[in-house]
């Protein structure tokens, strides 16, 4: 059986500018693992390769073996910013997958129908994004990312964008709905309680250039509680981590500053 | 909330009526010489006269099928240009100079050589009309489906979706509300188009009949020439606000 992700020296250069050097990563089907990293140490770009948006410049990804060529309907991309189409319902925008694929009959509209059902959204497929709160329109990003039924499900700061409530839910509402799928995730955030909360394992990545510094396994029970975040054990592993890329953080936010 | 709504209402209409007395009684009282200005009493008796004698129909007629070849013409046009000039840059390159050209001068000033060309009847004044629409028409469409956001083009790679797929389903209904705002423009201008093209030479058509009312000293029939005017104007700029709330109800709330 070939890994479910398999990434081999993966590297990327913007022109002059090294994004990301040698990344090797290797992904269990049914894994959950989060990517976290200072600004700046090529996360996002990291997972825009899985998802076949952006080109490597050398190394390669394969999924169940198969070399990456290009988007494809076995990876389901979450954005940060929810990218839903305004004048689409949210039934229609949740169907857009299936759409562009050629195949909206009416077991992708069931199966999208309970999957909106599954991320709280029932009574509201015929809403207009603009009549949602943010909270909803990133349900929606989510619902609409699982209707092509991916074997992957990629996730940029899907949840950066919300309150701090709100995102708590929704990192709850995330854990609900991967218990019942258990969909191999990769979830990039910038967020260490969320990561570790999350995952089963964190990569954590440095800058300049953007690269694998550290890959930690989480061995915190499951199913978890918001609860857990409070526990010495959680909140060992945020400071572990947060030791680890304090010093990047920092001179990332010089930068920026200058 | 809706008392609010009310009260502006209120005020619009108020404004109206209280304009249009005060109008009446400026002419009636001050001016009081039928040479200068007409009072709304004797526009609107005007207006009923002429639509008695049939005459008002036949400008109406010939004016509305001057606006209405020239304006589907340009439209036509203007949306093909624009989406030409969105997905060629080469194409875009070489009409954006003119484009840019023609919608900064007052191309209506061209009407005389029209009317040498094509002749005194409908065409010369068509291709004003077109002349007056194609341009914001062809500016809208473009620049709509050159801000189509990246991040919803993104998003639809994401699920692989071909260009043609991403044409349809992201940078048209995305650039929908822009093309609309360019044809509603073009209302305006048009209605500009087909009169003074008229009032530079024509047989017919309510810009004949505004300067041969002006001719004649008859205040009150040229009046009844603009008001019918106004009121086009101001019924096609609404239906098109009813035709965008339909269409891209996502724009406003």
């Amino acid at each position: 059986m070939p890994r479910k992700v398999e990434i081999t020296s993966l590297s990327k250069w913007f022109g002059e500018l090294e994004a990301l050097k040698q990344i090797d990563v290797a992904v269990e089907q049914g894994e959950f693992i989060a990517v976290v990293g200072p600004s700046g140490c090529g996360k996002t770009t990291f997972l825009r390769m899985v998802a076949g948006l952006e080109p490597a410049t050398s190394g390669t990804i394969l999924i169940d073996g198969q070399p990456l060529r290009g988007p494809g309907n076995n990876r389901g991309f979450v954005f940060q910013n929810d990218s839903l189409l305004p004048w689409r319902t949210v039934l229609s925008n949740a169907l857009i997958g299936p759409e562009v694929a050629g195949s909206v009959g009416p077991v992708e509209r069931q199966r999208t129908l309970e999957l909106l059902k599954l991320v709280g959204l029932s009574g509201f497929e015929d809403y207009y994004p603009r009549q949602l709160s943010g909270g909803m329109r990133q349900r929606v990003n989510l619902a609409r990312a699982l209707a092509i039924d991916p074997d992957v499900l990629l996730m940029d700061e899907p949840f950066a964008s919300l309150d701090a409530q709100t995102r708590e839910i929704m990192q709850t509402e995330l854990l609900r709905i991967w218990e019942q799928g258990h969909k191999t995730v990769l979830f990039v955030t910038h967020q260490i309680d969320e990561a570790v909360f999350l995952s089963d394992r964190v990569l954590v990545f440095a800058r300049r250039p953007g690269r694998l510094q550290e890959n930690i396994e989480i061995k915190l029970p499951r199913p978890r509680s918001l609860a857990l975040k409070r526990t010495p054990e959680f909140i060992a592993y945020v400071d572990r981590i947060w030791t680890m890329i304090e010093h990047d953080v920092r001179t990332a936010v010089l930068d920026e500053h200058v | 909330m809706f008392d609010r709504v009310r009260q502006n209402y209120m005020a619009g209409t108020l404004s109206v009526v209280g304009g249009l007395l005060f109008w009446e009684l400026v002419s009636r009282l001050l001016v009081a010489n039928a040479l200068f200005l007409a009072a709304p009493s004797q526009i609107v008796y005007a207006i009923y006269q002429l639509t008695i004698t049939g005459e008002m129909g036949r400008h109406v007629a010939i004016s509305s099928i001057e606006f209405a070849l020239g304006y589907v013409i340009a439209a036509v046009i203007g949306i093909a240009f624009g989406f030409g000039m969105a997905s060629n840059a080469r194409f875009k390159q070489a009409l954006q100079p003119w484009i840019s050209g023609f919608y900064a001068t007052p191309t209506i000033a061209l009407a005389p050589l029209f009317i040498l060309w094509l002749g005194i009847g409908i065409w010369s004044k068509v291709l004003v009309v077109i002349f007056l629409v194609l341009f914001p028409v062809t500016i809208n469409t473009e620049a709509g489906l050159r801000t189509t956001s990246e991040r919803l083009i993104e998003m639809l790679k994401s699920f692989g979706a071909s260009r043609s797929q991403i044409f349809f389903k992201v940078s048209l209904p995305s650039a929908l509300p822009f093309i609309l705002a360019g044809l509603k423009l073009g209302i305006g201008r048009g209605l500009i188009g087909v009169v003074v093209a008229e009032l530079f030479g024509s047989r017919a058509g309510l810009g004949r009949l505004i300067s041969q009312s002006a001719d004649a000293f008859n205040m009150p029939e040229l009046f009844a020439g603009v008001i019918v005017l106004a009121v086009a104007g101001i019924a096609m700029t609404a239906g098109f606000g009813w035709l965008e709330k339909r269409l891209v109800p996502w724009t406003k709330d």
